[in-house]
């Protein structure tokens, strides 16, 4: 088994209360990461992220490997930067591995950030082994990218699991209607 | 035209790309398998989140003060009591995250139950109002005692004590 060094990692942390803030910056600088930036909320976020393109050299990083960003904040909230890191056009890098911070346990709205396209969730409360555990499987579990007329992001099967109803996915790797792009 | 016709619309785009951030971690020798952080990194990150956890107590008794003027104002000024209701429950949604991981789940849980008494369709009464102040009263006692984990037979109590106290209250809204 490999050792991961991370110090060439740069990961962006948008949380609005410090202490967490703080903490999570702590962690991840002493697991390694090279660079951390922090943002306050989604809006600050947005024009960093803006800034890493038009000006890498003042935002201090050539680009962001991942963000890691708390889900309620003000004004712009965790689902909000999302959405736009996902979908906008101005967006930066709209594959970027995106981290979820959530304290809600309610399966629905863990459903609405999967369908924004949501990478990991790492719930609050949460331990030092939690953090380093979604480093790991951002990093050797990446999932391929799906775009379709209703969804943008990372492929929502996980795993291949044995299903006994109808297969519904109709549409194959070798299906005229299907585009591959490697990369 | 009917060329176009028979090349089906493309519906699912597919983007593989070789993984990057992994060539980042392990170098780019084309390491196949999983990694590791080396577990010096992580007992480091351990102990610097348990340095953390003894500023806990200190952090989030400012916060339990700001939550009690917020319930002194619910008291002084009845009729911007919403307003007052949405700063509790924003200090209570912050404060439910992180008990948990500072070792005080008893302050996760009373500001969890807080967080559901100030929601958009709380009642505005002052026996309302009474039950908000039994939720940080009951705060001040877990951080002044410093009563971690689940406190044992003296979280118990004080769960069971802020439990009969919303009954009394709610009895009467």
């Amino acid at each position: 088994m490999a050792q991961y060094n991370l110090d060439r990692f740069s990961v962006l942390v948008v949380e609005d209360n410090l202490f967490i803030r703080s903490l999570i910056a702590n962690s991840l600088k002493t697991l390694g990461v090279g660079r951390l930036f922090t943002c306050e909320d989604g809006s600050e976020a947005i024009n960093f992220l803006k800034l890493v393109k038009e000006n890498p050299m003042k935002a201090g990083t050539m680009a962001i490997d991942i963000i890691i960003s708390d889900w309620q904040m003000s004004p712009v909230d965790g689902m909000m930067l999302l959405r736009w890191v996902r979908r906008h056009k101005d967006s930066t890098d709209r594959f970027i591995p995106f981290i979820m911070i959530t304290a809600f346990s309610e399966s629905e709205r863990v459903a609405e950030a999967r369908e924004l396209g949501v990478t990991e969730f790492l719930s609050k409360p949460f331990s030092i082994e939690a953090v380093w555990k979604k480093l790991l499987s951002v990093i050797d579990r990446p999932r391929q990218f799906v775009h379709t007329s209703t969804y943008f992001g990372p492929d929502r099967r996980r795993q291949q699991v044995p299903y006994k109803g109808p297969d519904r996915r109709v549409l194959t790797d070798k299906s005229p209607e299907v585009e591959i792009i490697n990369g | 035209m009917a060329e176009a016709a028979e090349k089906p619309k493309v519906k699912v785009r597919f983007y593989r790309f070789h993984n990057r951030l992994k060539e980042k971690a392990a170098g780019a020798a084309g390491y196949k398998g999983t990694g590791e952080i080396p577990a010096e990194l992580l007992a480091q990150a351990e102990a610097a989140l348990a340095q953390m956890s003894e500023d806990y107590p200190d952090w989030v008794s400012k916060l339990i003060e700001r939550m009690g003027d917020q319930h002194r104002r619910c008291v002084d000024t009845p009729e911007k009591r919403r307003s007052y209701y949405e700063e509790l429950r924003r200090i209570a949604h912050d404060m439910r995250g992180q008990g948990g991981t500072f070792g005080y789940p008893l302050i996760s849980e009373v500001s969890e139950s807080l967080y559901l008494f100030t929601g958009p369709n709380s009642g505005m009464s002052n026996n309302h109002v009474e039950i908000i102040k039994a939720h940080i009263d009951a705060m001040r006692v877990i951080i002044k005692n410093r009563i971690s984990g689940d406190g044992g037979d003296i979280g118990k109590q004080l769960l069971q004590s802020l439990d009969a106290a919303i009954k009394k209250y709610e009895g009467r809204t």
